[in-house]
C-alpha cells in the first residue's frame, strides 16, 4: 500500500519543486553585449583593449588549456568541448545573438572558465578586454 | 502490492525482533551492496568534479551512472530479496514518528532491515538523485535557463546534507544496537534469527550491474576527444599507445 502512496506523492513533490524553482528564478534581465562591456569597463576604470583580449583568449597561460581549446581560436563558429566533445555555440555576439545578453550567465561562465584556464577568476578589465575583442568579430 | 509472490523470498513481514542475536544471517543481497557503494563513489566523484570543465566528462558520466543505478534500484525494490524491497521498508509517517520517539527514550526498536527513519532517508536520496540527474541532463543539453542549473546545485547540496543525516543515523543506530552497520553493508551480514535471513545473495545480478556500469564508463571514455576527462598531454600520449582498460581508471 505504501508503494501506491509513494508513487502518488512523488510526481506531486516534483511538481512542487519545479514550481518552487520557477518562483526563485530571478527575472532574467536582458541586456546587450555593449551594455555589459560598458559595465566591465566602468568597473575596471580603464578602456578595454581587443588585442589584449585576443591574447588572453588564445594563450594557455602556462596551463593545459586556453579559452580557444574549447571555443576555437576565432570563436565565430561552434566550438568543441576539450573534455566531453560536446558542441559549444559561437561566442562572438555577431554570430550568436544569445551571447552576453544575460549578466548572471556571463558572470557564471567567466568565473568557471577563467578558473579552468588561469586557475583564478578574471578581473573586470580582463573580461572587458575579451568581450571587446569578441565584439570586433563581424561577418 | 501483493504481486511479488514470484520473487525469490517468502512473505514480506517487517522484521521487528527483540530477541537477542543468534547467528550471522544474510540481510543485504549482493545487488543492494554493489548499488550502495557505486552510489557512494558516483555521488562523491560527481560532487567533487562539479566545478571544473577539466572534469566535466567525469562529472556527467557519474551523473548518468547515478540515474542508471537508481533505475536499477527501483526495479530491485520491486523484485529483489526481502530487505531490498520497498514493501518491507517503506512505512508511513506514524511508524517513523514512533521509531524516533522510542529511540529518544533510549530503547530503540530493532529492525533487521532498514529502520523506518533510515528508510525515509533512503527514499529522499533516491528522489533527490532523480531530480539531480534530470536537472543535470537538462542543463548539459541547454534545454532550459540558468535556473535549472541553480536547481541542480541546490538539489546536490541537499543530497550532501541527506548523506550526512544518513551517515549520522548509521553511526547512532550502530552504537545503540551494538551492531556495525557499515560492515553489514559490506558483508551483507548481521546477527539475527536464521529464519530472518535472505537465502540467496543474487551475485549474478550484482556482477551484471557492476559490468554494466564499468562498460558504460569505458564507452564514455572511448567517445571522448582525448580519451580521458582530464588527460594531460602526457597521459593522452600513453593512452594513444595502449588505450584499453583505462575507462575505469578514474
Amino acid at each position: 500500500m505504501n508503494l501506491f502512496s509513494l508513487s502518488a506523492t512523488f510526481p506531486r513533490a516534483l511538481a512542487a519543486l519545479t514550481l518552487a524553482c520557477a518562483a526563485l528564478a530571478p527575472a532574467a534581465r536582458a541586456v546587450t553585449p555593449a551594455e555589459q562591456l560598458a559595465g566591465y569597463t566602468a568597473q575596471a576604470g580603464a578602456p578595454a583593449s581587443p588585442a589584449r583580449g585576443q591574447q588572453l583568449f588564445t594563450n594557455k597561460h602556462g596551463g593545459e588549456w586556453s579559452c580557444s581549446s574549447c571555443h576555437g581560436a576565432v570563436p565565430i563558429q561552434a566550438g568543441k568541448h576539450a573534455s566531453t566533445g560536446k558542441t559549444i555555440g559561437a561566442m562572438a555576439p555577431a554570430f550568436n545573438p544569445e551571447r552576453f545578453t544575460d549578466p548572471a550567465k556571463t558572470e557564471k561562465w567567466f568565473r568557471r572558465n577563467c578558473k579552468d584556464v588561469l586557475s583564478r577568476e578574471c578581473t573586470a578589465g580582463e573580461k572587458a578586454d575579451v568581450l571587446s575583442w569578441l565584439m570586433t568579430l563581424k561577418p | 502490492m501483493k504481486t511479488m509472490s514470484a520473487s525469490p523470498v517468502e512473505e514480506a513481514v517487517p522484521a521487528v525482533t527483540h530477541t537477542p542475536a543468534a547467528a550471522p544471517i544474510l540481510v543485504w543481497d549482493a545487488p543492494v551492496r554493489v548499488f550502495h557503494w557505486l552510489m557512494v563513489l558516483s555521488f562523491a566523484g560527481a560532487y567533487l568534479s562539479a566545478e571544473s570543465e577539466h572534469w566535466r566528462l567525469l562529472h556527467v558520466t557519474l551523473g548518468y551512472t547515478m540515474a542508471g543505478l537508481v533505475a536499477f534500484r527501483i526495479v530491485w525494490g520491486l523484485l529483489g530479496t526481502r530487505y531490498a524491497r520497498f514493501s518491507t521498508f517503506v512505512r508511513g509517517p506514524r511508524a517513523v514518528a514512533r521509531y524516533v520517539r522510542v529511540l529518544l527514550q533510549g530503547r530503540p526498536e530493532h529492525h533487521t532491515g532498514h529502520n523506518p527513519a533510515g528508510a525515509l532517508a533512503i527514499l529522499a536520496l533516491l528522489g533527490l538523485t532523480v531530480v539531480i540527474a534530470a536537472s543535470g541532463w537538462t542543463t548539459y543539453n541547454d534545454l532550459a535557463g540558468e535556473w535549472v542549473a541553480e536547481a541542480h546545485e541546490a538539489a546536490a547540496n541537499l543530497m550532501l546534507l541527506m548523506v550526512g543525516v544518513h551517515i549520522a543515523g548509521v553511526v547512532v543506530a550502530s552504537w545503540l544496537h551494538r551492531e556495525n552497520l557499515v560492515r553489514a553493508m559490506i558483508t551483507g551480514r548481521k546477527s539475527g534469527q536464521p529464519a530472518d535471513g535472505v537465502r540467496s545473495p543474487w551475485r549474478t545480478v550484482a556482477v551484471l550491474l557492476l559490468a554494466g556500469v564499468l562498460g558504460f564508463w569505458w564507452l564514455q571514455w572511448q567517445g571522448a576527444p582525448t580519451g580521458s576527462g582530464a588527460a594531460s598531454p602526457s597521459t593522452a600520449a600513453v593512452q594513444k599507445h595502449g588505450g584499453d582498460g583505462d575507462g575505469d581508471a578514474d
